[in-house]
């Protein structure tokens, strides 16, 4: 859906009407003009839906906040000046458009609201193009909020999905010591323990449509560990509908019901022989949903990490008396839960062919909706821009 | 002619004046006889005021999208020789008759059909019938096997088409080996029979989908207007403010149309309890006020906050009547601005061409029953274009206004229960019709419907709310609808849930 595509020739008019603009090497004159004409913001909609906006600086400034879009590379200047202009898509959709040049690399945004039910999804395209003739790497940063969390296909703030990235890129953000990996949901104050616990067991992640909760924790190459899973299922009663498949790198994979071994609203804690069988310094742990079974939604409560010569009693894990004993210990969907990507800013590392583009589309957030679980819809680039245009096309 | 003698109905009997009104609808009864179930009746509606220029045709209103199909046979070079289907099999007189099959249902189907003129032999000729697909993008496409080795062409196919495949493979072309992990795959639909109807049902998939892409449903709920489009099966949902509907009804005249749908309602139900003619007028204004509505905003369907209108009185009537009419022409319009109640709705009439009936699920415990309850009921239960089962026109329950009706499920007929909780899900299970109830005793809404449920344990473990449920066993059709579309399909559990 939101691809990355490498192609050599512009697709779209008011792509080659910019790059012709630039080759033409008149920049003195229309940065005279941009100066004189450029607005100071372009909104845009959709019939009916508040409109976003997208600032003089190339912004996109939604109701959650702002997405900066920078381009850096060695021997490319570090700022460039902005022109920012309305447009017509397809000569019916109102877009915003912001275009600067680093150098030989032209960045140019592009956004649009699409008419997605509910409430509508911007849709914000960028197009790094090489100019100069030679294979140019380059770092595209996208600047978010502070609080933003970076999963593995959406950014969701405040537990609202804002962002969706692009399919088959990987972004390149700092990276912290532990933390999710991934697009569950927290859900804090879910589960109702019914005996004396471990306040762990009263959040959960939530793996909603089949997503994979998946963490990882920083740890020495190879090392060894015991890890403990903590589940407590409240919204089942009957065993055999959420059976969830855990996998901890370098331990077998065990399938864990807690119904089944526990019971409704009764905290219980699995063991695990881990260790970092690949030697990548990363510990990887999965929850995953058994196929086939009823409820589909994994979750998982709480994880600690102890010493691989650590021989934690499991009842003790549960009522939270090993915390201080553990290396980690994680209220999953709780107060010290954290995404492993450091919040506020996504980078994408690209080689820029000679004279070729690059492009990123990402459906972003706007004031009333939030991104939908991408593995769970069947939007395209393509139609996104149709939908668009055949609403505008009909509206009156 | 039938139309006339409806109006003349009307005049005589306001059932203030003459007679008795158990009298009156007597006479009423008597004189429909003939006409009650003959099936004249909703195409009538249609027919009897094109020379109005007010005059809004319903038939115009059901969406008729283009759909293309591109199609061809795939065959190995012959003559064959060993290998399925084998020496004997009469490739020329098989392969015509397919054709021949083909052209036919897509003719009854509408839908334009783009056919290689040779059968695919070799790998440069799929190579080449694969890059037309792709280029012009079809809604469909269809295959027609009529060799065991030509299944490596179908899963090149499945793979790099971009659209829904349709596979024909007739007995003698496949092993269940072929079928079994294919069959399965989303965006793929495999027919391993000599039975054509299942093919049709494919392409009958094929246009419903795109019916559900050409169709705009007026979301009257709320005070403001916008439009956006649904995920995955294309509707778009224009909002408009709920007050547009009753500022327009009170507009809307009691003209000769009004009285012939009105006089007509009442003619052919095996009963009126509570409606007077005022009532029926007003019910046929609102008919009348959703054509011109529909038409304005060039949309095919509605999903209106009716309970919410009724309340406010804003309405002297709620919508019931007049959306059972609508429903009976494969127009729909559904209740309480339930959008997905309504896109369900959409799926029995694309899809099945059969209303379907969006009801309240209510759990008979003594009798281990479903009983499906809602105060709108189409009446052609077995398609549009078959007869219609008998009703009665009630008052709506819940208000005591305006027209609603109790159509009679018939007992012993199986059903379906269909309902999308979104674009990406969609509920189905089967049962069985068992009665009809009544109210009184019951309370509730007027149709009420028994259903004994197939493969669920306890009544009360029946998934959903506000369900459609439709006459006939369509699970197959629709789980494979779903699987051409990547919807996830979900049954209610089989066995009882503890507390």
């Amino acid at each position: 859906m939101r691809e990355l595509r490498q192609q050599s020739g512009a697709r779209d008019s008011e792509w080659r009407q910019f790059r012709a603009g630039w080759r033409g090497g008149w920049l003195g004159m229309l940065a005279v003009l941009f100066a004189i004409h450029l607005p100071a913001e372009v909104t845009f909609t959709s019939p009916g839906l508040p409109a976003t906006h997208m600032d003089d600086r190339g912004r996109l400034v939604e109701d959650w906040g702002a997405i900066t879009v920078g381009v850096a590379g060695a021997e490319l200047p570090t700022t460039a000046p902005t022109t920012l202009q309305g447009l017509k898509l397809d000569g019916l959709i109102p877009a915003a458009q912001a275009q600067s040049r680093y150098g030989t690399v032209e960045i140019t945004l592009i956004a649009f609201r699409a008419p997605v039910w509910p409430g509508g999804l911007d849709v914000l395209t960028i197009r790094l193009a090489e100019t100069g003739g030679q294979e140019t790497p380059v770092k595209l940063s996208l600047t978010l909020p502070e609080d933003a969390q970076v999963g593995l296909k959406t950014v969701t703030l405040g537990g609202r999905a804002v962002l969706g990235l692009p399919t088959g890129t990987k972004a390149s953000q700092i990276m912290r010591e532990w933390g999710w990996a991934d697009d569950a949901v927290a859900l804090p104050g879910w589960a109702k323990p019914s005996v004396d616990c471990d306040p762990a067991f009263q959040n959960i992640r939530a793996g909603l449509g089949g997503v994979p909760i998946l963490y990882h924790f920083k740890v020495d190459p190879k090392a060894r560990v015991k890890a403990v899973l903590g589940f407590c299922e409240s919204f089942w009663a009957q065993a055999g509908q959420r059976p969830v498949i855990c996998q901890v790198e370098g331990a077998p994979t065990q399938e864990v019901d807690p119904l089944d071994r526990w019971g409704q609203h009764r905290p219980g804690a699995v063991l695990f022989e881990a260790s970092d069988e690949n030697g990548d310094g990363t510990l990887d742990v999965c929850v995953l949903p058994k196929p086939g079974a009823p409820d589909q939604n994994p979750i998982l409560n709480a994880i600690w990490l102890f010493p691989a010569k650590a021989t934690p009693n499991l009842e003790q894990v549960i009522a939270g008396k090993l915390n201080s004993n553990a290396l980690r210990y994680v209220a999953v969907g709780g107060s010290n839960d954290q995404s492993q990507y450091a919040g506020g800013r996504l980078e994408y590392a690209l080689k820029l062919p000679a004279n070729g583009t690059q492009e990123l589309m990402f459906l972003v957030a706007c004031a009333g909706s939030s991104v939908p679980a991408p593995d769970n819809m069947a939007w395209t680039s393509e139609k996104l821009r149709q939908a668009a245009a055949a609403v505008w096309r009909d509206w009156r | 002619m039938q139309f006339e003698s409806l109006h003349l109905m009307q005049t005589t009997h306001q059932c203030s004046g003459c007679l008795s009104r158990r009298h009156c609808l007597q006479i009423i009864t008597t004189a429909a006889a003939g006409l009650a179930f003959s099936g004249e009746f909703f195409p009538a509606l249609a027919r009897s005021r094109k020379a109005d220029p007010a005059f809004v045709d319903p038939t115009k209103l059901r969406p008729c999208p283009k759909v293309r199909v591109d199609a061809a046979i795939l065959q190995q070079p012959r003559p064959y020789w060993l290998g399925w289907p084998g020496k004997t099999y009469q490739l020329d007189q098989r392969q015509k008759e397919y054709r021949s099959q083909l052209a036919g249902s897509c003719k009854r189907l509408g839908i334009e059909l783009h056919e290689e003129a040779k059968p695919i032999e070799d790998d440069a000729s799929m190579a080449a019938f694969l890059k037309g697909v792709q280029e012009h993008k079809p809604d469909g496409v269809l295959v027609i096997l009529q060799h065991m080795n030509c299944w490596n062409w179908v899963n090149r196919l499945a793979k790099e088409a971009g659209v829904p495949l349709i596979v024909c493979s007739p007995i003698g072309t496949s092993f269940t080996g072929h079928v079994a992990s294919l069959s399965r795959q989303p965006g793929v639909y495999v027919v391993s029979s000599l039975e054509w109807p299942p093919v049709e049902d494919g392409l009958r998939m094929i246009k419903a989908k795109r019916m559900f892409e050409e169709t705009r449903l007026l979301w009257i709920q709320g005070s403001k207007g916008n439009e956006t489009i649904l995920d995955r099966l294309g509707t778009k949902v224009r909002a408009i403010p709920r007050n547009m509907f009753n500022e327009l009804f009170d507009t809307m005249p009691v003209n000769e149309e009004v009285k012939d749908v009105a006089a007509s309602f009442r003619k052919h139900a095996k009963r009126v309890v509570e409606p007077t003619w005022q009532d029926s007028l007003n019910s046929a204004r609102v008919y009348t006020t959703a054509k011109r509505l529909m038409t304005d905003e060039q949309a095919n369907a509605i999903s209106m906050d009716c309970l919410g209108m009724v309340s406010a009185k804003l309405v002297p009537t709620p919508p019931c009547g007049a959306w059972t009419l609508f429903q009976d022409m494969g127009i729909t319009c559904g209740c309480e601005a339930d959008l997905f109640g309504a896109i369900s709705l959409m799926l029995t009439s694309y899809l099945l061409d059969r209303p379907g009936y969006m009801n309240d699920p209510v759990a008979e415990t003594a009798k281990n029953l479903l009983i499906a309850s809602h105060c709108v009921s189409a009446t052609r239960l077995n398609g549009f274009s078959q007869k219609p089962a008998p009703y009665i026109l009630r008052s709506h329950s819940e208000s005591a206004l305006g027209v609603s009706v109790q159509v009679l499920w018939p007992a012993g007929a199986p059903v379906s229960l269909i309902r999308f909780q979104n674009t990406n899900e969609l509920i189905i299970d089967t049962g069985t019709v068992v009665s009809n109830v009544d109210t009184p005793p019951a309370g509730g809404c007027r149709t009420s419907v028994e259903i004994k449920m197939d493969n669920i344990e306890d009544c009360r473990d029946v998934l959903g709310f506000h369900q459609v449920v439709t006459l006939g066993t369509h699970r197959r059709i629709v789980e494979s609808f779903c699987q051409l579309y990547g919807i996830k399909v979900i049954h209610s559990p089989e066995h009882r849930r503890e507390a």
